[in-house]
């Protein structure tokens, strides 16, 4: 098919509506402004008013944003030192605990475990947060785009030039249906990824520049997250709990938060590593079971669950960053593993790399240099900055976590005290490369999991609650390279563990009289991305459906 | 052809819906909004006869608060040439079909037009009135359930449906309003250009005092007393036996006991 | 002083709408609270066999308005002779079915009149001397309880479906019929109509069907629709379906009811093989009789079913599909 497509040429082209990118347009946009004006009184060199574009495959701004979410104001307040005026925070951190959950019990921490301290910090919804942050730009003049993802990079000579979006309007066999809108070649000086966990330009840019040579790869988690509407005021707003332990299992990286919102709200999840051992795991399943812990069912009692979502996170840190910049291209954030995974906090520091990626944007604009010459300094800035310092002090967190929790447990406390100082660099390895083939008579971990609809809920009712939208008749955006090995060789080796860890319900296996095939509902897709991620064999390859589809994660 | 589109936002349709506190409408904290369906064809259809005409304006008017400047946005982009924001906590006060219409049709005094859609209803409220009471306060023919528009010099031929799959074909004098069915065209998709011109296109707020309105003149005449869930109030009756028996049992209770055979 | 209600009959080709008699109902319900004196008013020409038709319901009166400016419906002239009919009459509510046609004239009557006019309700309760009605919003997801704050009379309109035709009262005595004079000749109708058409393919709106037979994944097959099919026919209802059975194609995608499909709200509703997931009940859990034929006794359809048979399908399709042919004598 041969298209005719548009051209638009920008500045600065950003992909993905998030904090790292939202961040990094408003402060360029504040740094030309100071730059003009100190131009205009020294007589230096003005640069014209900059056409910046920051596009979002959401239907509206902040709507593919979860998080837990706490945040570690220190960067905001550099970005927006009057952010206290208006920013649409729950409230400051208050109560905090921190319990190691036993099957009916709760032991709580002696003491804090210090990076679990949160005084000082707040208890946000990124949702709500991001759509504040994407009013600012827009004040400030920034383009942003909701409804068009990234599809593919554009180079020349391996120089990025920009990006081409996705087309509209194909139909489920692929064809053109009368509607149908070409995607458009943006092109720009810089193009800046902050796409998030997994970002598929991202994935395309990695493997096209190998710019993750040399790096371990990266290891990631996918948070399930619930909200409930309570009828009093018995969790308030600020309150905080943390859990490990129980349901996962000892070979099973993870933890649970219980944050309190405004408005009665509670915000309650479970993250899960991607990188367990047992096939079967569910982490959907987990998180409902999690909730039947005498704790939370107390807790949740009463209340109205409204609610459902989940995403991954890039909790490798240090040693899997690749290199973030290359000629005409940075990337930003959770796309460059900007997580602090012992934290388990990624928006601070992907403030932060936004705006030291700004800062460097606006060396190159006066340079008028685009090439990694002048782009790389945002690694070094990177490093050099407090994000640099509190990565490489937990660079050996997860990697701990590989040996399993126990182990982990012990040299994640080792590290602690050291300040990240270990004897050896521990080696990894990917996240799917643990799961291991299913037992033959393994037990169903899920068999007394029982959805009563008050507390714990079916995937599919879940899936309901993440308001999830796609328009049916388009080509299905999640790509199995080879479907065989579905039924011939993951059936028997993985029992198709697609069906378990999706937790919106996309993979199901279908089975009639003679044949047994895979069947996607990617309508359902929450865009979480854990399948590109875990699936053992690697065939699942996760892009974007048309513009403007997927959930709606308002208040999340 | 100068054609007016009224455009009402409404919550998504996906949205999940929850009730307020007072009881009186859904909670609208964490709601996100969208055209109206009926209305978005009814804009697709306004830019596809202009088109089609090859000159003149579509003209945007909408009512609501801030939020809605996102709908008129959407509009433009897609090709409206000029928008009307009735923005103004005093239009709060209209909560009914005439009430909203007798907004718009204030708004409408002065503006030359020789057509005017609506959606067919709304996907909150609907009334299925707006459209007609402003035609009626402005003097307008009018036709509803609108498949198919055909000008025709000073008039416009237009396909109307009715029951059970039955159509009609009706031509009226212009200048005329007509409520638009979805599904009478495929939208379209504003594209990125659409967009960026869309920032240097008319976007006009009125407010209240503008058109010589006030909240007492718009005061609804009908009320929400109180907005519930549907309550499920039956039990489920399980039909036991054979196949033939149960068959047999269950034709006598949707014969004789629902009544709906 | 305004008395009394007065019920739109609505008529095409001296045809009764069957609705009229469902909003007779209505009115009889409420003038039973009330103790309101109820009168009908049908508009047209060669009315008199549904004036007679109607003049058999417990009614006090019947009227005809026959003028030839009425013989083919339009808005214009509709309002014009409704409007007059209401001056001389002055009753307290004026009821219609919120029909196709009820909604291309009546709100520019009541605007006309300068009334409010609340649009299709689903039922009524009395509250002293107020009558407060309860209509759907959001397509049915939520109910509004509904007041009217101005002076009368009330105009009202009720969904198709919410009230039983067959629970019409019957009069002792047929009401007296007697016809009303209007003056149209200053009523400009401008209007020009053709003649009403079908289309050989139509798209099916499912929210107009009556009765609807939908299926689900438990049908396993696309060859099995055929027993859907013959069931849907015997029945003269429409085939709708869940997401899957869309997804593979097996039926186009406008025959799919739920989130990502249409709402619906028939009189019945019949889910075989539907497991009853969130996504597919939001489109149909206001229907009003809905059976749920399923293997599994713990599938949540059975939840909002009002009559469940659990079991094979296959088995008790034909089965049902033999008993409707029977009942209605083929």
């Amino acid at each position: 098919m041969n298209i005719e497509r548009e051209t638009l040429e920008m500045d600065v082209l950003l992909v993905g509506a998030g904090p790292a990118n939202l961040s990094c347009a408003l402060h360029l946009t504040n740094l030309v402004a100071q730059h003009n004006e100190k131009a205009k009184a020294d007589g230096g060199r003005q640069l014209h008013e900059l056409n910046i574009a920051v596009i979002e495959k959401a239907a509206e701004i902040g709507a593919h944003q979860l998080s837990g979410a706490v945040l570690d104001p220190i960067s905001l307040r550099e970005l927006l030192p009057d952010f206290e005026k208006d920013a649409p925070f729950e409230a400051p951190v208050g109560d905090e605990k921190v319990y190691f959950l036993t099957a009916s019990g709760k032991i709580p921490a002696p003491i804090l475990p210090p990076p679990l301290r949160n005084h000082g910090n707040y208890v946000i919804s990124l949702n709500k947060f991001v759509r504040w942050l994407g009013d600012k730009c827009e004040a400030a003049g920034v383009n942003i785009f909701p409804e068009f993802p990234g599809w593919e990079m554009l180079y020349d000579n391996n120089a990025v030039i920009g990006v081409r979006t996705g087309d509209k309007g194909i139909d489920k066999n692929g064809k053109p249906k009368a509607v149908f809108e070409p995607g458009v070649d943006i092109v720009a000086k810089v193009t800046v990824l902050g796409e998030g966990v997994r970002g598929s330009l991202t994935k395309q840019l990695l493997k096209q520049l190998k710019l993750d040579a040399g790096k371990d790869p990266q290891v990631y988690s996918v948070g399930v997250k619930e909200l409930w509407e309570m009828p009093d005021d018995r969790f308030p707003a600020g309150s905080i709990i943390h859990t490990m332990g129980w349901p996962l299992d000892s070979h099973t990286f993870g933890g649970s938060w219980v944050y309190g919102m405004k408005d009665r709200i509670i915000n309650i999840g479970l993250a899960v590593g991607l990188d367990y051992r047992d096939p079967k795991i569910d982490p959907h399943h987990e998180f409902q079971k999690f909730k039947t812990h005498p704790l939370f069912a107390e807790l949740l009692q009463g209340g109205k669950m409204i609610r459902y979502g989940a995403k991954a996170m890039p909790v490798g840190g240090w040693y899997t960053m690749p290199k973030p910049t290359h000629d005409g291209v940075m990337i930003i954030g959770d796309s460059a593993a900007t997580l602090n995974g012992e934290r388990l906090k990624g928006i601070h520091t992907a403030i932060k790399a936004g705006m030291l990626a700004a800062e460097t944007i606006l060396e190159a604009l006066l340079a008028d240099d685009y090439s990694d010459k002048i782009l790389s300094r945002y690694e070094t800035r990177l490093k050099e900055s407090y994000v640099g310092k509190e990565l490489y002090q937990t660079r050996n967190f997860h990697q701990a976590f590989d040996k399993g929790r126990n182990m982990g447990l012990m040299i994640a406390g080792i590290s602690t005290l050291t300040g990240g100082r270990l004897p050896t660099r521990l080696p990894i390895k990917a996240g799917h490369e643990h799961m291991q083939h299913q037992q033959a008579n393994g037990a169903d971990r899920y068999a007394d999991l029982k959805y009563d609809d008050k507390l714990t809920f079916a995937k599919l009712t879940d899936v309901y609650y993440s308001s999830t939208a796609h328009d049916e008749d388009q080509p299905c955006h999640l790509h199995v390279l080879d479907t065989n090995i579905c039924i011939d060789r993951c059936t028997k080796e993985f029992g198709n563990p697609c069906q378990h860890f999706c937790p919106a319900s996309v993979y199901e296996m279908v089975e009639d009289k003679e044949s047994r095939k895979l069947h996607i509902n990617f309508s359902n897709c929450v865009h979480c991305k854990t399948c590109d991620i875990m699936d053992p064999y690697q065939i699942i390859n996760w892009v974007p459906p048309e513009g403007g589809g997927g959930p709606n994660y308002r208040n999340m | 052809m100068n054609i007016v589109v009224c455009l009402k936002q409404v919550p998504k349709k996906d949205s999940i819906l929850r009730i307020a506190a007072d009881q009186k409408w859904i909670d609208d904290r964490d709601i996100s909004y969208e055209m109206s369906e009926a209305d978005a064809y009814a804009l697709e259809e306004a830019l596809r006869q202009r088109e089609k005409h090859g000159s003149g304006e579509v003209i945007v008017l909408a009512l609501g608060p801030e939020r809605v400047r996102q709908s008129i946005k959407e509009a433009l982009a897609k090709g409206a040439d000029r928008a009307i924001h009735l923005h103004d906590d005093i239009f709060n006060s209209a909560t009914d079909a005439a009430g909203v219409a007798r907004a718009l049709a204030a708004a409408l005094k002065d503006e030359k037009f020789d057509l005017v859609f609506t959606g067919l209803q709304s996907d909150d409220y609907g009334f299925a009135q707006v459209g007609l009471i402003l035609a009626e306060t402005l003097g307008l023919s009018s036709a509803t359930i609108v498949m198919e528009v055909q000008p025709e010099g000073d008039s416009v031929r237009v396909k109307r449906e009715l029951e059970s799959g039955w159509f009609q074909w009706v031509k009226i004098p212009m200048p005329a309003l007509l409520t638009i069915q979805s599904g009478i065209n495929q939208l379209r998709y504003a594209t990125l250009k659409g967009i960026m011109a869309a920032k240097k296109k008319e976007l006009k707020e009125v407010k209240a005092a503008d058109l010589g309105l006030t909240a007492q003149a718009l005061q609804p005449a009908q009320v929400i007393e109180k907005a519930y869930l549907p309550i499920k109030s039956k039990q489920t009756e399980i039909i036991a036996g054979k196949p033939a028996e149960a068959a047999a049992k269950l034709v006598e209770k949707l014969k004789f006991d629902a009544r709906v055979l | 002083m305004s008395e009394g209600i007065l019920l739109f009959i609505e008529q095409r080709d001296g045809k009764l709408n069957r609705t009229s008699l469902e909003t007779l109902v209505a009115v009889q319900k409420i003038a039973a609270t009330t103790g309101d004196t109820t009168s009908a008013v049908v508009l047209g020409q060669g009315i008199n066999e549904v004036a007679t038709e109607i003049a058999a319901k417990k009614l006090a009166k019947v009227y005809t308005v026959e003028d030839d400016k009425l013989a083919t419906y339009t808005p214009d002239a509709y309002v014009g002779a409704l409007k007059q009919v209401i001056e001389k009459l002055n009753p307290r509510m004026v009821a219609f079915s919120h029909t196709y046609r009820v909604r291309d004239f009546a709100p520019r009557l009541t605007a006309a009149l300068g009334k409010t006019f609340v649009t299709d309700c689903i039922s009524f309760r009395q509250d002293g001397n107020d009558t407060v009605f309860t209509r759907q919003i959001f397509q049915g997801k939520i109910n509004t309880d509904v007041r009217v704050q101005s002076a009368p009379p009330i105009f009202v309109s009720f969904q198709a479906g919410s009230y039983r035709a067959d629970l019409a009262e019957v009069g002792d005595a047929p009401a007296a019929v007697e016809a009303l004079a209007v003056d149209l000749s200053s009523v400009d109708v401008r209007t020009q109509t053709e003649a009403p058409f079908q289309e050989a393919k139509q798209a099916v709106d499912l929210t107009q069907a009556p009765l609807i037979v939908a299926i689900g994944r438990g049908i396993k097959e696309k060859d099995n629709i055929k027993i859907i099919e013959d069931l849907a026919a015997a029945m003269g209802a429409e085939i709708a379906a869940s997401r899957p059975i869309c997804d593979n194609e097996w039926l186009p995608m406008d025959r799919q009811i739920g989130s990502s499909g249409q709402t619906v709200a028939p009189k019945l509703y019949l889910a075989i093989g539907i497991s009853g997931a969130i996504q597919h009940v939001v489109g149909m859990k206001n229907s009003q009789t809905i059976v749920a034929i399923n293997k599994d006794p713990e599938a949540p359809i059975f939840d909002i079913a009002d009559y469940g048979i659990v079991g094979d399908l296959f088995d008790i399709i034909p089965a049902l599909t033999a008993e409707v042919k029977k009942a209605k004598g083929e």
